[in-house]
Protein backbone atom coordinates (compact mmCIF):
# COMPACT_ATOMS: atom_id res chain seq x y z
CA UNK A 1 0.00 0.00 0.00
CA UNK A 2 1.47 2.96 -1.09
CA UNK A 3 1.71 6.49 0.81
CA UNK A 4 -1.58 7.82 -1.67
CA UNK A 5 -3.53 4.87 -1.05
CA UNK A 6 -2.95 4.92 2.80
CA UNK A 7 -4.27 8.80 2.72
CA UNK A 8 -7.11 7.60 0.60
CA UNK A 9 -7.96 4.97 3.10
CA UNK A 10 -8.01 7.23 6.31
CA UNK A 11 -10.23 9.85 4.33
CA UNK A 12 -12.53 7.38 3.28
CA UNK A 13 -12.88 5.77 6.82
CA UNK A 14 -13.08 9.31 8.10
CA UNK A 15 -15.72 10.19 5.85
CA UNK A 16 -18.02 7.09 6.94
CA UNK A 17 -17.40 7.63 10.46
CA UNK A 18 -18.08 11.62 10.62
CA UNK A 19 -20.58 11.08 7.51
CA UNK A 20 -19.81 14.09 5.76
CA UNK A 21 -17.51 14.52 2.53
CA UNK A 22 -14.17 15.73 3.21
CA UNK A 23 -12.96 16.82 -0.44
CA UNK A 24 -10.48 19.77 0.51
CA UNK A 25 -8.61 17.95 3.39
CA UNK A 26 -4.61 17.54 3.16
CA UNK A 27 -1.95 16.05 5.32
CA UNK A 28 -2.05 18.81 7.23
CA UNK A 29 -5.75 18.59 8.08
CA UNK A 30 -5.78 17.92 11.85
CA UNK A 31 -8.14 15.26 13.26
CA UNK A 32 -8.89 16.87 16.66
CA UNK A 33 -8.92 20.73 16.16
CA UNK A 34 -10.23 20.81 12.42
CA UNK A 35 -12.30 17.14 11.84
CA UNK A 36 -13.80 17.44 15.18
CA UNK A 37 -13.10 13.85 15.61
CA UNK A 38 -13.62 13.20 19.28
CA UNK A 39 -12.40 9.83 21.61
CA UNK A 40 -15.36 7.80 20.35
CA UNK A 41 -14.69 7.97 16.79
CA UNK A 42 -11.40 7.63 17.11
CA UNK A 43 -12.08 3.93 18.00
CA UNK A 44 -14.73 3.69 15.43
CA UNK A 45 -11.83 4.64 13.00
CA UNK A 46 -9.00 2.42 14.28
CA UNK A 47 -11.70 -0.49 14.23
CA UNK A 48 -12.03 0.41 9.96
CA UNK A 49 -8.45 0.90 9.51
CA UNK A 50 -7.38 -2.40 11.17
CA UNK A 51 -10.40 -3.80 8.77
CA UNK A 52 -8.81 -2.14 5.72
CA UNK A 53 -5.39 -2.54 6.49
CA UNK A 54 -4.87 -5.56 7.93
CA UNK A 55 -2.62 -3.53 10.43
CA UNK A 56 -3.01 -4.56 14.45
CA UNK A 57 -3.47 -1.23 16.91
CA UNK A 58 -3.30 -1.37 20.21
CA UNK A 59 -5.17 1.48 21.00
CA UNK A 60 -3.85 2.10 24.26
CA UNK A 61 -0.04 2.40 23.07
CA UNK A 62 -1.39 5.33 20.79
CA UNK A 63 0.40 8.57 21.32
CA UNK A 64 -1.36 12.14 20.59
CA UNK A 65 1.31 12.64 18.56
CA UNK A 66 -0.16 9.99 16.20
CA UNK A 67 -3.45 11.77 15.92
CA UNK A 68 -2.21 14.89 15.68
CA UNK A 69 -2.78 15.11 11.52
CA UNK A 70 -3.95 13.05 8.66
CA UNK A 71 -0.08 12.99 7.79
CA UNK A 72 0.73 11.64 11.24
CA UNK A 73 -1.59 9.21 11.16
CA UNK A 74 -0.45 7.86 7.79
CA UNK A 75 3.00 7.62 9.04
CA UNK A 76 1.91 5.86 11.91
CA UNK A 77 0.07 2.99 9.78
CA UNK A 78 3.06 3.02 7.08
CA UNK A 79 5.07 1.94 10.29
CA UNK A 80 2.67 -0.56 11.71
CA UNK A 81 2.34 -1.83 7.77
CA UNK A 82 6.22 -2.27 7.42
CA UNK A 83 6.05 -4.80 10.36
CA UNK A 84 3.64 -6.65 9.37
CA UNK A 85 5.51 -7.34 6.12
CA UNK B 1 -28.51 38.14 47.19
CA UNK B 2 -28.48 34.26 47.36
CA UNK B 3 -31.26 32.41 44.77
CA UNK B 4 -34.05 30.66 46.46
CA UNK B 5 -33.14 27.59 44.39
CA UNK B 6 -29.50 27.97 46.03
CA UNK B 7 -30.37 27.81 49.49
CA UNK B 8 -32.98 24.84 48.66
CA UNK B 9 -29.51 23.12 48.10
CA UNK B 10 -28.36 24.42 51.35
CA UNK B 11 -31.55 23.29 53.04
CA UNK B 12 -31.31 20.11 51.82
CA UNK B 13 -27.87 19.87 52.42
CA UNK B 14 -27.26 21.16 55.80
CA UNK B 15 -30.27 21.36 57.60
CA UNK B 16 -29.82 25.39 56.86
CA UNK B 17 -30.91 27.83 53.75
CA UNK B 18 -27.75 30.07 54.59
CA UNK B 19 -24.75 28.15 55.15
CA UNK B 20 -21.77 29.04 53.49
CA UNK B 21 -20.63 26.59 50.47
CA UNK B 22 -17.15 26.61 49.08
CA UNK B 23 -17.98 24.99 45.79
CA UNK B 24 -15.54 23.26 43.50
CA UNK B 25 -16.69 22.62 40.36
CA UNK B 26 -14.97 19.37 39.05
CA UNK B 27 -16.49 18.23 35.94
CA UNK B 28 -13.77 15.53 35.35
CA UNK B 29 -15.12 13.35 38.28
CA UNK B 30 -15.83 10.86 36.18
CA UNK B 31 -12.20 10.19 35.11
CA UNK B 32 -11.61 9.80 38.73
CA UNK B 33 -14.57 7.13 39.44
CA UNK B 34 -13.70 5.21 36.35
CA UNK B 35 -10.09 4.76 37.94
CA UNK B 36 -10.57 1.15 38.93
CA UNK B 37 -12.74 0.19 36.23
CA UNK B 38 -12.32 -0.96 32.95
CA UNK B 39 -14.28 0.50 29.81
CA UNK B 40 -13.86 0.02 26.53
CA UNK B 41 -10.12 0.07 24.98
CA UNK B 42 -9.49 3.45 24.40
CA UNK B 43 -6.64 6.04 23.24
CA UNK B 44 -5.28 7.35 26.17
CA UNK B 45 -5.24 10.92 25.28
CA UNK B 46 -8.33 13.20 25.23
CA UNK B 47 -8.58 17.04 23.59
CA UNK B 48 -10.58 18.79 25.80
CA UNK B 49 -9.72 18.07 29.10
CA UNK B 50 -8.74 21.45 29.90
CA UNK B 51 -11.49 22.86 28.63
CA UNK B 52 -13.57 20.59 30.96
CA UNK B 53 -11.50 21.31 33.75
CA UNK B 54 -12.05 25.59 32.60
CA UNK B 55 -16.36 24.93 32.91
CA UNK B 56 -15.32 25.31 36.67
CA UNK B 57 -16.33 29.00 36.22
CA UNK B 58 -19.72 27.75 35.98
CA UNK B 59 -19.74 27.99 39.39
CA UNK B 60 -19.76 31.81 39.35
CA UNK B 61 -23.32 31.78 38.92
CA UNK B 62 -24.23 29.63 41.38
CA UNK B 63 -22.61 30.33 44.41
CA UNK B 64 -24.10 33.85 46.18
CA UNK B 65 -22.04 36.53 48.57
CA UNK B 66 -21.59 33.98 51.42
CA UNK B 67 -20.16 31.51 48.94
CA UNK B 68 -16.83 30.63 47.77
CA UNK B 69 -15.32 29.04 44.49
CA UNK B 70 -12.33 27.39 44.51
CA UNK B 71 -10.80 27.89 40.67
CA UNK B 72 -7.06 27.69 38.94
CA UNK B 73 -7.45 30.73 36.81
CA UNK B 74 -8.91 34.23 38.07
CA UNK B 75 -12.36 35.07 36.47
CA UNK B 76 -12.14 37.47 33.99
CA UNK B 77 -12.70 41.02 35.18
CA UNK B 78 -14.96 42.11 32.15
CA UNK B 79 -17.15 38.86 32.68
CA UNK B 80 -16.98 39.43 36.57
CA UNK B 81 -18.53 43.34 35.52
CA UNK B 82 -20.97 42.03 33.16
CA UNK B 83 -22.36 39.14 35.73
CA UNK B 84 -22.99 41.69 38.90
CA UNK B 85 -24.38 44.34 35.82
CA UNK B 86 -26.87 41.61 35.74
CA UNK B 87 -27.29 41.67 39.39
CA UNK B 88 -25.72 38.77 40.82
CA UNK B 89 -23.88 38.97 43.74
CA UNK B 90 -20.66 36.88 43.27
CA UNK B 91 -19.15 34.32 45.20
CA UNK B 92 -15.87 35.11 46.97
CA UNK B 93 -13.16 33.71 44.22
CA UNK B 94 -9.87 31.45 45.71
CA UNK B 95 -7.36 30.49 43.50
CA UNK B 96 -4.97 28.42 44.94
CA UNK B 97 -1.30 29.90 44.84
CA UNK B 98 0.22 26.92 43.13
CA UNK B 99 -1.53 26.19 39.84
CA UNK B 100 0.26 23.70 37.67
CA UNK B 101 -2.27 23.49 34.00
CA UNK B 102 -1.57 19.43 34.12
CA UNK B 103 -3.42 19.09 37.44
CA UNK B 104 -7.03 19.39 38.49
CA UNK B 105 -8.40 22.27 40.90
CA UNK B 106 -8.30 20.28 43.87
CA UNK B 107 -5.24 19.12 42.94
CA UNK B 108 -3.72 22.33 43.12
CA UNK B 109 -5.99 23.23 46.28
CA UNK B 110 -3.96 20.80 48.16
CA UNK B 111 -0.39 21.73 46.80
CA UNK B 112 -1.39 25.37 47.88
CA UNK B 113 -1.04 25.57 51.89
CA UNK B 114 -1.72 29.50 52.11
CA UNK B 115 -4.95 28.54 50.26
CA UNK B 116 -5.41 25.63 52.11
CA UNK B 117 -5.43 27.80 55.50
CA UNK B 118 -7.86 30.33 54.46
CA UNK B 119 -10.31 27.37 53.63
CA UNK B 120 -9.82 26.23 56.75
CA UNK B 121 -10.62 29.38 58.25
CA UNK B 122 -14.29 29.24 56.58
CA UNK B 123 -17.49 28.39 58.28
CA UNK B 124 -18.99 26.74 55.70
CA UNK B 125 -19.05 23.20 54.06
CA UNK B 126 -17.28 21.91 50.80
CA UNK B 127 -19.61 21.25 48.01
CA UNK B 128 -17.85 19.22 45.35
CA UNK B 129 -19.84 18.92 41.70
CA UNK B 130 -19.38 15.37 42.70
CA UNK B 131 -16.88 13.98 45.67
CA UNK B 132 -13.56 11.85 44.43
CA UNK B 133 -10.74 11.09 46.45
CA UNK B 134 -8.59 14.15 46.27
CA UNK B 135 -12.38 16.55 47.26
CA UNK B 136 -12.13 14.06 50.21
CA UNK B 137 -8.49 14.78 50.60
CA UNK B 138 -9.28 18.45 50.01
CA UNK B 139 -12.35 18.31 53.56
CA UNK B 140 -9.85 16.72 55.48
CA UNK B 141 -6.74 19.17 55.32
CA UNK B 142 -9.28 21.61 55.65
CA UNK B 143 -11.16 20.48 58.48
CA UNK B 144 -13.93 21.71 56.16
CA UNK B 145 -16.85 18.89 56.58
CA UNK B 146 -18.41 17.49 53.21
CA UNK B 147 -21.91 18.37 51.90
CA UNK B 148 -22.62 15.33 50.32
CA UNK B 149 -20.77 11.71 51.21
CA UNK B 150 -17.64 10.71 50.41
CA UNK B 151 -16.31 9.35 47.00
CA UNK B 152 -16.63 5.60 47.70
CA UNK B 153 -20.57 6.32 47.54
CA UNK B 154 -20.51 8.60 44.47
CA UNK B 155 -18.31 6.02 43.00
CA UNK B 156 -20.39 3.33 43.33
CA UNK B 157 -23.82 5.16 42.52
CA UNK B 158 -22.54 6.94 39.24
CA UNK B 159 -21.91 3.63 37.22
CA UNK B 160 -24.10 2.92 34.45
CA UNK B 161 -23.94 -0.47 35.46
CA UNK B 162 -25.92 0.69 38.88
CA UNK B 163 -28.34 2.64 37.27
CA UNK B 164 -29.77 0.15 35.30
CA UNK B 165 -29.66 -2.32 38.08
CA UNK B 166 -31.77 0.16 40.05
CA UNK B 167 -34.12 0.72 37.53
CA UNK B 168 -35.13 -2.77 37.47
CA UNK B 169 -35.16 -3.42 41.05
CA UNK B 170 -37.49 -0.06 41.14
CA UNK B 171 -39.96 -1.42 38.65
CA UNK B 172 -38.94 1.38 36.11
CA UNK B 173 -38.90 0.33 32.75
CA UNK B 174 -36.29 -0.29 30.93
CA UNK B 175 -34.10 0.21 27.86
CA UNK B 176 -33.41 -3.28 26.53
CA UNK B 177 -30.04 -4.04 27.71
CA UNK B 178 -27.12 -5.97 29.60
CA UNK B 179 -24.70 -5.07 31.82
CA UNK B 180 -21.37 -6.45 31.78
CA UNK B 181 -18.44 -7.01 34.15
CA UNK B 182 -15.95 -8.89 32.21
CA UNK B 183 -15.08 -9.55 29.02
CA UNK B 184 -16.28 -13.24 28.66
CA UNK B 185 -19.90 -11.83 29.95
CA UNK B 186 -19.48 -9.37 27.20
CA UNK B 187 -18.81 -11.44 24.28
CA UNK B 188 -21.77 -13.61 25.14
CA UNK B 189 -23.87 -10.63 24.72
CA UNK B 190 -21.98 -9.93 21.45
CA UNK B 191 -23.03 -12.92 19.93
CA UNK B 192 -26.73 -12.85 21.31
CA UNK B 193 -27.13 -8.95 19.51
CA UNK B 194 -24.94 -9.56 16.37
CA UNK B 195 -27.98 -11.17 14.51
CA UNK B 196 -29.95 -8.30 15.39
CA UNK B 197 -27.05 -5.47 14.14
CA UNK B 198 -26.88 -7.72 10.65
CA UNK B 199 -30.85 -6.89 10.44
CA UNK B 200 -30.02 -3.23 10.56
CA UNK B 201 -30.54 -2.55 14.73
CA UNK B 202 -27.97 -0.65 16.39
CA UNK B 203 -26.32 -1.64 19.69
CA UNK B 204 -24.53 0.78 21.82
CA UNK B 205 -21.80 -0.34 24.23
CA UNK B 206 -20.80 2.41 27.08
CA UNK B 207 -18.03 2.64 29.72
CA UNK B 208 -19.97 2.05 33.02
CA UNK B 209 -18.13 5.47 33.71
CA UNK B 210 -18.08 6.92 30.36
CA UNK B 211 -18.93 11.37 29.96
CA UNK B 212 -21.53 12.17 28.28
CA UNK B 213 -20.97 11.23 24.73
CA UNK B 214 -17.67 9.57 25.74
CA UNK B 215 -16.44 5.51 26.12
CA UNK B 216 -19.44 4.65 23.84
CA UNK B 217 -19.41 3.13 20.85
CA UNK B 218 -22.23 2.53 18.13
CA UNK B 219 -22.35 -0.70 16.46
CA UNK B 220 -24.71 -0.77 13.75
CA UNK B 221 -22.86 -2.84 11.01
CA UNK B 222 -21.41 -6.49 11.78
CA UNK B 223 -18.09 -5.17 10.89
CA UNK B 224 -18.34 -3.50 13.62
CA UNK B 225 -19.06 -6.17 15.62
CA UNK B 226 -16.24 -7.70 14.85
CA UNK B 227 -13.61 -4.68 15.29
CA UNK B 228 -14.92 -4.22 18.98
CA UNK B 229 -14.63 -8.02 19.72
CA UNK B 230 -10.90 -8.47 17.86
CA UNK B 231 -10.11 -5.42 20.38
CA UNK B 232 -11.51 -6.15 23.97
CA UNK B 233 -10.71 -9.78 23.42
CA UNK B 234 -7.17 -9.22 22.11
CA UNK B 235 -6.67 -6.58 25.19
CA UNK B 236 -7.63 -9.18 27.69
CA UNK B 237 -5.44 -12.14 26.34
CA UNK B 238 -2.58 -9.17 26.60
CA UNK B 239 -3.14 -7.97 29.74
CA UNK B 240 -4.21 -11.13 31.56
CA UNK B 241 -6.85 -8.71 32.76
CA UNK B 242 -10.83 -10.03 31.89
CA UNK B 243 -12.59 -7.44 33.84
CA UNK B 244 -15.30 -4.88 31.20
CA UNK B 245 -17.56 -2.72 32.90
CA UNK B 246 -20.07 -1.79 30.24
CA UNK B 247 -23.50 -1.54 29.34
CA UNK B 248 -25.00 -2.73 25.80
CA UNK B 249 -28.44 -1.12 24.84
CA UNK B 250 -30.02 -1.48 22.13
CA UNK B 251 -30.47 1.98 20.21
CA UNK B 252 -34.35 3.04 20.77
CA UNK B 253 -35.81 5.60 17.96
CA UNK B 254 -36.99 8.47 19.81
CA UNK B 255 -38.87 11.78 20.04
CA UNK B 256 -35.96 13.29 22.30
CA UNK B 257 -33.81 13.11 25.36
CA UNK B 258 -34.65 14.72 28.66
CA UNK B 259 -32.47 15.47 31.41
CA UNK B 260 -34.15 15.69 34.88
CA UNK B 261 -32.70 16.63 38.14
CA UNK B 262 -33.91 16.30 42.14
CA UNK B 263 -31.99 17.00 45.27
CA UNK B 264 -32.27 14.08 48.26
CA UNK B 265 -31.82 15.90 51.43
CA UNK B 266 -29.74 14.37 54.20
CA UNK B 267 -33.28 13.19 55.57
CA UNK B 268 -34.15 10.90 52.62
CA UNK B 269 -36.82 13.65 51.29
CA UNK B 270 -36.52 14.14 47.74
CA UNK B 271 -37.44 17.33 45.93
CA UNK B 272 -37.59 17.36 42.01
CA UNK B 273 -35.96 20.50 40.60
CA UNK B 274 -36.84 20.15 37.17
CA UNK B 275 -37.06 18.46 33.65
CA UNK B 276 -35.33 19.45 30.49
CA UNK B 277 -35.64 18.58 26.82
CA UNK B 278 -32.37 17.81 24.77
CA UNK B 279 -32.52 19.79 21.72
CA UNK B 280 -30.47 17.96 18.78
CA UNK B 281 -30.06 18.89 14.71
CA UNK B 282 -28.83 16.35 12.41
CA UNK B 283 -28.46 13.89 15.61
CA UNK B 284 -25.89 16.72 17.38
CA UNK B 285 -26.12 17.31 20.68
CA UNK B 286 -26.96 21.06 20.59
CA UNK B 287 -28.37 22.01 24.41
CA UNK B 288 -31.18 21.84 26.91
CA UNK B 289 -34.70 23.33 26.42
CA UNK B 290 -37.27 24.53 29.20
CA UNK B 291 -40.05 23.61 29.07
CA UNK B 292 -39.66 20.43 28.35
CA UNK B 293 -42.70 19.39 25.38
CA UNK B 294 -44.17 16.46 27.69
CA UNK B 295 -48.00 15.99 28.39
CA UNK B 296 -48.40 15.99 31.84
CA UNK B 297 -49.15 12.05 32.45
CA UNK B 298 -45.42 11.89 31.75
CA UNK B 299 -44.24 14.10 34.02
CA UNK B 300 -46.37 12.79 36.70
CA UNK B 301 -44.02 9.53 35.53
CA UNK B 302 -40.66 11.28 36.13
CA UNK B 303 -41.77 12.46 39.56
CA UNK B 304 -42.49 9.02 40.09
CA UNK B 305 -39.16 7.81 38.82
CA UNK B 306 -37.52 10.67 41.01
CA UNK B 307 -39.34 9.16 44.41
CA UNK B 308 -37.94 5.88 43.40
CA UNK B 309 -34.42 6.59 42.28
CA UNK B 310 -33.42 8.91 45.04
CA UNK B 311 -35.03 6.83 47.58
CA UNK B 312 -32.47 3.76 46.46
CA UNK B 313 -29.56 6.53 46.33
CA UNK B 314 -30.48 7.64 49.55
CA UNK B 315 -30.78 3.78 51.17
CA UNK B 316 -27.61 3.27 48.86
CA UNK B 317 -25.19 6.38 51.40
CA UNK B 318 -26.16 8.80 49.23
CA UNK B 319 -27.35 12.81 49.54
CA UNK B 320 -27.20 15.24 47.14
CA UNK B 321 -28.19 16.89 43.51
CA UNK B 322 -28.46 14.20 41.10
CA UNK B 323 -29.61 14.18 37.53
CA UNK B 324 -31.32 11.65 35.61
CA UNK B 325 -31.32 10.99 31.72
CA UNK B 326 -34.49 9.95 30.01
CA UNK B 327 -35.76 8.54 26.75
CA UNK B 328 -39.02 9.68 24.97
CA UNK B 329 -39.70 6.49 22.67
CA UNK B 330 -40.90 7.57 18.86
CA UNK B 331 -43.74 5.56 19.83
CA UNK B 332 -44.25 7.73 22.94
CA UNK B 333 -42.89 5.71 25.36
CA UNK B 334 -41.26 7.43 27.79
CA UNK B 335 -38.04 5.36 29.27
CA UNK B 336 -37.31 7.16 32.59
CA UNK B 337 -33.91 6.07 33.54
CA UNK B 338 -31.05 5.90 30.91
CA UNK B 339 -28.25 6.46 33.49
CA UNK B 340 -28.26 8.79 36.64
CA UNK B 341 -25.55 11.24 36.96
CA UNK B 342 -25.16 12.04 40.97
CA UNK B 343 -23.79 15.25 41.18
CA UNK B 344 -24.10 18.50 40.18
CA UNK B 345 -25.20 18.26 36.66
CA UNK B 346 -25.07 21.78 33.70
CA UNK B 347 -28.47 22.47 34.65
CA UNK B 348 -27.73 23.18 38.25
CA UNK B 349 -25.05 25.43 37.86
CA UNK B 350 -27.95 27.21 35.38
CA UNK B 351 -30.59 26.86 38.25
CA UNK B 352 -29.56 30.34 39.43
CA UNK B 353 -30.03 32.44 36.28
CA UNK B 354 -33.04 30.80 34.86
CA UNK B 355 -34.82 31.58 38.35
CA UNK B 356 -33.79 35.38 38.33
CA UNK B 357 -33.89 35.52 34.30
CA UNK B 358 -36.49 33.46 32.90
CA UNK B 359 -39.81 34.81 33.28
CA UNK B 360 -42.63 32.82 33.57
CA UNK B 361 -43.99 31.26 30.52
CA UNK B 362 -41.29 32.21 29.07
CA UNK B 363 -39.08 29.66 26.98
CA UNK B 364 -34.89 28.82 27.62
CA UNK B 365 -32.18 27.48 25.64
CA UNK B 366 -28.75 26.06 27.20
CA UNK B 367 -26.18 25.89 25.04
CA UNK B 368 -22.59 26.39 24.27
CA UNK B 369 -20.99 27.92 21.18
CA UNK B 370 -17.82 26.52 19.92
CA UNK B 371 -15.47 29.33 18.44
CA UNK B 372 -11.95 29.12 16.79
CA UNK B 373 -9.60 31.70 17.89
CA UNK B 374 -6.79 33.05 16.59
CA UNK B 375 -5.72 34.20 20.21
CA UNK B 376 -7.33 34.98 23.45
CA UNK B 377 -10.31 36.88 23.73
CA UNK B 378 -11.24 39.03 26.58
CA UNK B 379 -14.60 38.62 27.60
CA UNK B 380 -15.64 42.44 26.57
CA UNK B 381 -14.93 41.60 23.44
CA UNK B 382 -17.32 39.04 23.48
CA UNK B 383 -19.41 41.44 25.06
CA UNK B 384 -18.79 44.14 23.07
CA UNK B 385 -19.45 41.72 20.33
CA UNK B 386 -23.05 40.53 21.10
CA UNK B 387 -24.17 43.75 22.51
CA UNK B 388 -27.59 44.59 22.25
CA UNK B 389 -28.30 40.41 22.29
CA UNK B 390 -27.26 40.39 25.77
CA UNK B 391 -29.61 43.16 27.02
CA UNK B 392 -33.63 42.70 27.99
CA UNK B 393 -35.84 43.31 24.69
CA UNK B 394 -39.22 42.51 24.48
CA UNK B 395 -38.49 39.75 26.76
CA UNK B 396 -35.98 38.15 25.05
CA UNK B 397 -31.97 38.13 25.74
CA UNK B 398 -28.52 35.80 26.00
CA UNK B 399 -26.90 35.03 29.07
CA UNK B 400 -23.29 34.33 29.12
CA UNK B 401 -22.83 31.26 32.11
CA UNK B 402 -19.16 30.68 31.25
CA UNK B 403 -16.53 32.85 29.58
CA UNK B 404 -13.86 31.08 30.89
CA UNK B 405 -13.67 27.89 28.62
CA UNK B 406 -13.32 30.84 25.31
CA UNK B 407 -9.48 30.75 26.06
CA UNK B 408 -8.85 27.12 27.76
CA UNK B 409 -6.91 26.33 25.14
CA UNK B 410 -5.36 29.50 24.20
CA UNK B 411 -2.00 27.62 24.87
CA UNK B 412 -2.80 25.24 22.03
CA UNK B 413 -1.43 26.28 18.16
CA UNK B 414 -3.87 28.81 16.16
CA UNK B 415 -6.88 28.41 15.25
CA UNK B 416 -7.61 26.99 18.99
CA UNK B 417 -11.02 26.04 20.29
CA UNK B 418 -12.84 27.59 22.60
CA UNK B 419 -16.36 27.51 24.06
CA UNK B 420 -18.88 30.34 25.21
CA UNK B 421 -21.79 28.87 27.44
CA UNK B 422 -25.47 30.32 27.70
CA UNK B 423 -28.72 30.66 28.32
CA UNK B 424 -31.02 32.29 25.68
CA UNK B 425 -34.45 33.28 27.07
CA UNK B 426 -37.45 34.17 24.51
CA UNK B 427 -41.16 34.12 24.95
CA UNK B 428 -41.48 31.33 22.31
CA UNK B 429 -39.82 28.27 20.47
CA UNK B 430 -39.64 30.14 17.59
CA UNK B 431 -37.94 33.49 18.94
CA UNK B 432 -35.17 31.01 20.83
CA UNK B 433 -34.50 30.23 17.14
CA UNK B 434 -34.16 33.48 15.87
CA UNK B 435 -32.02 34.52 18.69
CA UNK B 436 -30.12 30.98 18.86
CA UNK B 437 -29.20 32.07 14.51
CA UNK B 438 -28.76 35.64 15.92
CA UNK B 439 -25.85 34.78 18.17
CA UNK B 440 -24.35 32.44 16.19
CA UNK B 441 -23.76 34.71 13.83
CA UNK B 442 -22.50 37.48 15.93
CA UNK B 443 -19.77 35.02 17.04
CA UNK B 444 -18.96 33.93 13.87
CA UNK B 445 -17.35 37.49 13.34
CA UNK B 446 -15.05 36.72 16.27
CA UNK B 447 -13.21 33.79 14.68
CA UNK B 448 -10.56 32.57 13.02
CA UNK B 449 -10.19 33.53 8.97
Amino acid sequence: MDRPSVVKTIVNALSEIMQREYSEVTEETRLFEDLHLDSTSVLTLLMALEDQTGIEVDPESLQMENFQTIGTLADYIEGNLDVSV
Amino acid sequence: MTTDYLRGIKKALTGDGSTPLVLVCNFEAEAFWAERYLGLPSVPFSASTRLVRRMEELGVLLGGPDDYLVVSEDVDPGFRRYAEDLGFALPTVLVPENVDPARSTTENALASPELLARLGGIDGVLLPMGTTVPEQKLAEETGLPLAVPGAEVFERVNSKIYGRRVAAAGGLRPVPGFECETTAEFLAVLDELEPLVAQGERVVVKDAYGVSGKGLVVLDAAVKVAGVRKLVTRRAARTGDDRLHVVVERWLPKRFDLNYQFTVGRDGAVAFDFVKQALTEDGVHKGHLVPAELPPHHHEELRRAADVIGARLHADGFSGVAGVDAILGADGVLYPLLEINARLNMSTYQGGVTERLLPPGHTALARHYTLRLDGRLPFDHVRATLGALLDERDGERVVVTCAGTVNANAADDAPFEGRLYAVLVAPDRSRLAALDAATQTALTTLESR
